[in-house]
């Protein structure tokens, strides 16, 4: 081998090992994963495995369970987010500012994040029982129940039930991190303005807020990624149902693959919810980049 | 413009005092220095003024108006912070502006204050760019622009030129000096560095240990400082404090050589130990024989003259000389300290007797 082709290979050879690795970690899954979707393959059936085109894809614009799915996927994300969103907001700044057995509280309210998620679906799926739980009395003497029933068996209100439980569950991550950004604010920018004449309402809207804006952009985005893919509190509370009706894409899929064994139909689904959440997060990096140009 | 009268104010934290009985009037249109070492309650003392600190007791009143419980939006003062403190997510017109818009001002009349603020202080350049694009000397001038456009009752200063280098501090003291006089309004200026008093102050406030020590005009509290605290923070190099003691005929005798004559003060008696405070610009050298014998240990040249480290027994001075003799360590030489020169200082108490 001449010198010259060993010198114009080298750093193609240093490079290689991490390429290699990468590939083989994430890339072949994934090309995998996403070849199934083109394929007949259902577990169990030796016949199947042919190649068939689009047709998954075809099948799924008649399939009344992806669309409930699909729409299930959005009000679940955005009510779950926004709510963790808000509330963690409203934490962190209550735990701004400093009170007696402040250190306390900060740990007890960061104990959500702790509880693994199935254990803490487990937990709200008992509250929701009118047999053992409290919740759905509380609900019929605020008016809100007509009688004190189990909202999960009910096919219109059942993904308020695992809404309710991943709000409780996901506010400590904005907390912390909202927590997180809230302190590197310098407290005499804070100063300056409310020597500038600025009073707390018009310090949050013109300080903190958009000093917090590029931490809530990236959070959010996160978590709207990860909500959407959250299956595990939908399966532990209601399995899906009552009929399919708290049906999000995610536990839509584990449903078609582990129960109705056809992993090509999964893996369709799988790659439509793929394909949007790249479009949802490219959509919010365009509008971070947007926000920082102009800001 | 704006009186501030401050009466019998103090501060505590929870672990002490950190003012103490703070009586103190700043005038109309006055450029007053609160000046002081490290920790000893300066910027607590300007963040009263500003209300960012409540009192812990005594007044705050401002043109007569008591303000203790005024909220610091209302009290119309502007502050220029030793970090700057300049919205980073605002650009230089944004930060100088914000201000104002929060008084609904008409948007054209906002543009010309901020552009004739920007037009004073060198930033008309500068205007689009965020804080992060400026040197830490512009950003300063965004800090002060910010202040200036407001026209505000007083200014606060809480060590503006610290994070400057020399020559920079040296050309923004001249420049806020002159914005002083060309504004004519009320400033309190707070500095660890007595230059920064001695040349901006109209009056230096001398704080110690969270007490006021001394109020008074640059030149009063050289020549005639209070206590041994003040006298040892101005002057560079610093006054040189000699113990000795008085004989009957009024000599100031140290290490067995006399310093110097006074006619006693009053109430003293000989024989009592004293502290000698002699500046060293106003000490001068002579021949061994002609004044008290002292050996000279080091010698700095600083261009104007030569600060001389002489040693008198045990005891260290330092004189500084434009004379030409050579001198070199051990030599041996004569000490003189001219009539007038030493000011006599209580040992234990610190304060001033003559
Ligand atoms: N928020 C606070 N809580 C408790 N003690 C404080 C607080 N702020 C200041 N102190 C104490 O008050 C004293 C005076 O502080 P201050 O900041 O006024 O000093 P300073 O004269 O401005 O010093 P420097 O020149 O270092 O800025 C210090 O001993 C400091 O530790
Ligand atoms: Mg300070």
């Amino acid at each position: 081998m001449s010198r010259a082709l060993a010198l114009r290979l080298e750093p193609y050879l240093y490079a290689a090992p991490s390429l290699l690795l990468i590939a083989a970690i994430m890339l072949v899954p994934l090309v995998t994963g996403l070849s199934y979707a083109f394929h007949d393959l259902i577990l169990l059936d030796p016949l199947s495995g042919d190649f068939v085109g689009l047709d998954h894809f075809r099948e799924m614009l008649d399939d009344d369970g992806f669309w409930t799915a699909l729409r299930n996927t959005v009000v679940w994300t955005a009510v779950s987010v926004a709510l963790q969103f808000g509330f963690g907001l409203i934490l962190a700044l209550l735990l701004d500012r400093p009170f007696p057995g402040r250190g306390l509280v900060q740990a007890l309210v960061f104990l959500p994040w702790a509880v693994p998620g199935f254990l803490s679906g487990l937990t709200w799926a008992w509250l929701f029982n009118p047999v053992i739980g409290p919740l759905p009395h509380w609900l019929h003497g605020l008016g809100l129940l007509a009688t004190p029933e189990n909202i999960l068996s009910d096919p219109h209100l059942a993904l308020w039930g695992p809404i309710a439980a991943n709000v409780w569950w996901g506010i400590p991550f904005f907390a912390i991190t909202l927590l997180a950004a809230l302190q590197s604010i310098p407290k005499d920018i804070y100063e300056a303005a409310a020597m500038d004449g600025a009073g707390p309402l018009l310090r949050f809207r013109r300080v903190t807020l958009p000093l917090l804006a590029p931490t809530i952009a990236i959070t959010v985005m996160l978590r709207t990624v990860w909500v959407a893919n959250f299956a595990e509190l939908i399966v532990v509370m209601t399995k899906g149902g009552p009929a399919d009706a708290t049906q999000i894409l995610s536990s839509y899929i584990f449903t078609l693959a582990f129960q109705r064994l056809d992993f090509g139909y999964a893996s369709a689904v799988a790659a439509v919810l793929l394909v949007l959440l790249l479009a949802y997060a490219a959509a919010v990096m365009v509008l971070r980049h947007a926000m920082t140009e102009r800001a | 413009m704006a009186t501030i009268t401050l009466s019998n104010l103090s501060k505590d934290y929870g672990g002490g005092p950190v003012l103490r009985g703070i009586d103190l009037e700043i005038r109309e249109g006055e450029f007053v220095a609160l000046m002081g070492p490290s920790g000893c309650g300066k910027s607590t003392l300007l963040r009263l003024i500003a209300g960012l600190e409540e009192p812990s007791g005594g007044e705050i009143r401002i043109d007569g108006r008591r303000v203790n419980e005024v909220a610091p939006k209302d009290r119309d003062l502007a502050m220029v912070f030793q970090s700057y403190a300049l919205y980073p997510h605002m650009t230089v017109r944004e930060n100088m502006s914000f201000a104002l818009k929060q008084r609904r001002l008409p948007q054209a009349e906002i543009t010309r204050a901020v552009e004739g603020a920007a037009a004073k202080l060198g930033l008309t350049n500068l205007l689009e760019r965020k804080p992060k694009a400026l040197s830490g000397g512009q950003r300063q001038r965004v800090a002060m622009g910010r202040a200036i456009v407001r026209n505000p009752k007083a200014f606060l200063f809480d060590e503006p030129l610290s994070n400057l280098d020399a020559r920079l501090r040296e050309q923004m003291r001249y420049e806020i000096r002159k914005l002083h006089r060309e504004l004519g309004a009320t400033s309190v200026y707070v500095t660890h560095d007595q230059v920064e008093a001695m040349t901006m102050a109209d009056r230096i406030v001398a704080l110690n240990d969270g007490a006021i020590q001394q109020v008074g005009a640059p030149q009063e509290l050289y020549d005639q400082p209070a206590n041994l605290f003040v006298a040892g923070f101005l002057g560079s190099p610093p006054m040189n404090f000699v113990d000795a003691t008085l004989a009957p005929d009024g000599a100031l005798v140290a290490e067995g050589q006399t310093l110097a004559r006074v006619s006693p003060p009053a109430g003293l008696a000989a024989g009592t130990t004293l502290t000698l405070g002699l500046r060293p610009e106003r000490l001068a050298l002579t021949d061994p024989t002609k004044g008290s014998a002292v050996r000279v240990d080091v010698v700095e040249t600083t261009g104007t003259g030569r600060v001389v480290h002489l040693a008198l027994g045990p005891q260290r001075l330092k004189l500084f000389t434009m004379d030409p003799r050579p001198l070199a360590p051990g030599d041996v030489v004569g000490l003189v300290v001219p009539p007038g020169a030493p000011l006599l200082f209580d040992p234990v108490s610190g304060a001033r007797l003559s």
